[in-house]
């Protein structure tokens, strides 16, 4: 017999809507309110020996205590699965349900499954988490759509528990985390490539076996109302330093970032600055680093009128941008743009490598 | 990175030989580069020509950043 814990907040578990967030978290035998329903969809095959509850305000207010609690509960539970949710679109809920069930994989080694609403923040934290054994799967934004959500939630728990090889997101019906999987396909490449390349040329759907990270769009940020009479400034991934790379980038994965002055310097000089990155051949701006940091055409348009006197930050900034991870170059970009504001500069000129 | 600088208010104009994947990353404000290794220019190019070509890229970027845009735009230097 398969055993679940299901981990529910207070309103799904009955005890009431907002007036009770701040209800500590409690666990009872079997299963109460959403659990129940779950239940329901199990069937014989798997039976729900706890369910843990909480307020939504009390875990976000009191999270350490409260992921000690519900650690412990689960431990002595030794369930086969932990079922967190659904949440839905409710964001307290949704992101407790993706750190409870991080939290439970990555400490108890138990597999966990929760499911919401596209829009819930508890999908960004489930994506930054990328936990190979937490899965996340769609529901509508309303409880309209619990019956569905927990006959998905089920199956795909029975799945879990018989220990079933789960495939890739978009086949399997959960939220993708940006894991890649090495798999054994039965024709080679270079075919399967160039399937895709015609069905594409025919403009037919096809299937890319490398999608890309989704990334959120992002408001642009107003024009410059005038360039020339705004102040500009350079920053770079390229890995162009100073001679000698006196600050220790690494060629990949770099967690800090540098600013050198190019104050009074009108053209960098090859064989006084030099190209850190492990991504592509830096022979061509070794040779000539204006390749990364166009330095003299900045000077020239400065020269020009183009870029105001004065306006050019006088430092560039850079990191080596290869193999950076989507967490520390957002880091790095928070902390470029706070230097960057605080000098008052108004709009940024950045090459990408 | 380039998400974060424009989070904070500042255009950014993303010079990158990668553009299709910058118009995937959603930067709004995206100059076209010559290639990966060489972004601002090309050095096959006689040495005038190749700081002109840089000049105008450059140029472009800073044009980019006075332009009003409302998603990912990809601006390309002219030839010169």
């Amino acid at each position: 017999m398969t055993t679940i814990v299901h981990v529910v907040n207070q309103f799904f578990a009955g005890l009431g809507g907002e007036d009770k967030a701040s209800v500590p978290v409690g666990a009872i035998e079997g299963s109460v309110g959403a659990a129940r329903g779950l239940q329901l969809q199990l069937g014989a095959d798997a039976k729900i020996t706890c369910t843990i509850y909480y307020g939504d305000n009390y875990f976000h207010e009191h999270k350490e205590d409260a992921m000690k609690t519900v650690l412990d509960t689960v431990r002595s539970a030794q369930p086969d699965v932990l079922v967190a949710g659904p949440a839905f679109n409710s964001g307290r809920y949704g992101l407790s349900c993706v750190e409870v069930g991080n939290a439970v994989a990555d400490k108890l080694g138990i597999p966990c499954v929760t499911a919401m609403h596209e829009e819930n923040p508890g999908v960004g934290a489930y994506r930054d988490f990328a936990n190979a054994r937490v899965y996340c799967l769609l529901t509508a934004e309303t409880t309209a759509g619990m019956t569905d959500a927990l006959k998905r939630l089920a199956a795909f728990v029975i799945r879990l528990a018989h220990n079933e090889t789960v495939g890739p997101a978009r086949r399997e019906g959960y939220i993708p985390r940006g894991i890649r999987r090495l798999e054994k396909a039965n024709r080679p490449g270079v075919e399967r490539a160039i399937e895709m390349l015609l069905k594409k040329i025919k403009n037919e759907p096809f299937e890319s076996e490398l999608p890309m990270e989704v990334w959120d769009d992002m408001r642009p940020a107003p024009p410059l109302a005038q360039v020339k009479h705004s102040r500009i400034a350079l920053v770079t991934t390229s890995g162009v330093v100073p001679w000698g790379n006196p600050d220790r980038f690494k060629t990949y994965r770099n967690n800090h970032w540098r600013k050198y002055s190019i104050a009074e310097i009108k053209e960098l000089e090859p064989g006084k600055w030099e190209t850190v990155h492990g991504g592509y051949n830096v022979v061509y701006m070794n040779q000539n680093p204006h390749y990364g940091v166009p330095l003299d055409a900045l000077r020239a348009l400065e020269a020009e009128g183009a870029i105001g006197p004065g306006k050019l930050y006088p430092a560039y900034y850079v990191i080596p941008g290869n193999q950076g991870s989507p967490a520390v170059m957002q880091r790095v970009g928070q902390e470029i743009a706070a230097d960057l504001k605080k000098d008052g500069v108004e709009g940024v000129l950045f090459v990408a490598t | 990175m380039s998400k974060e600088l424009e989070k904070a208010g500042l255009p950014v104009a993303l010079v990158s030989a990668m553009f299709p994947v910058a118009m995937q990353m959603r930067a709004n404000r995206i100059v076209k580069g010559v290639s990966i290794p060489h972004p601002c220019g090309d050095p096959s190019l006689p040495k005038e020509l190749d700081a002109r070509l840089r000049r105008e890229i450059v140029r472009t970027a800073l044009k980019a950043l006075e332009s009003e845009v409302k998603g990912p735009t990809v601006f390309s230097a002219g030839i010169p």
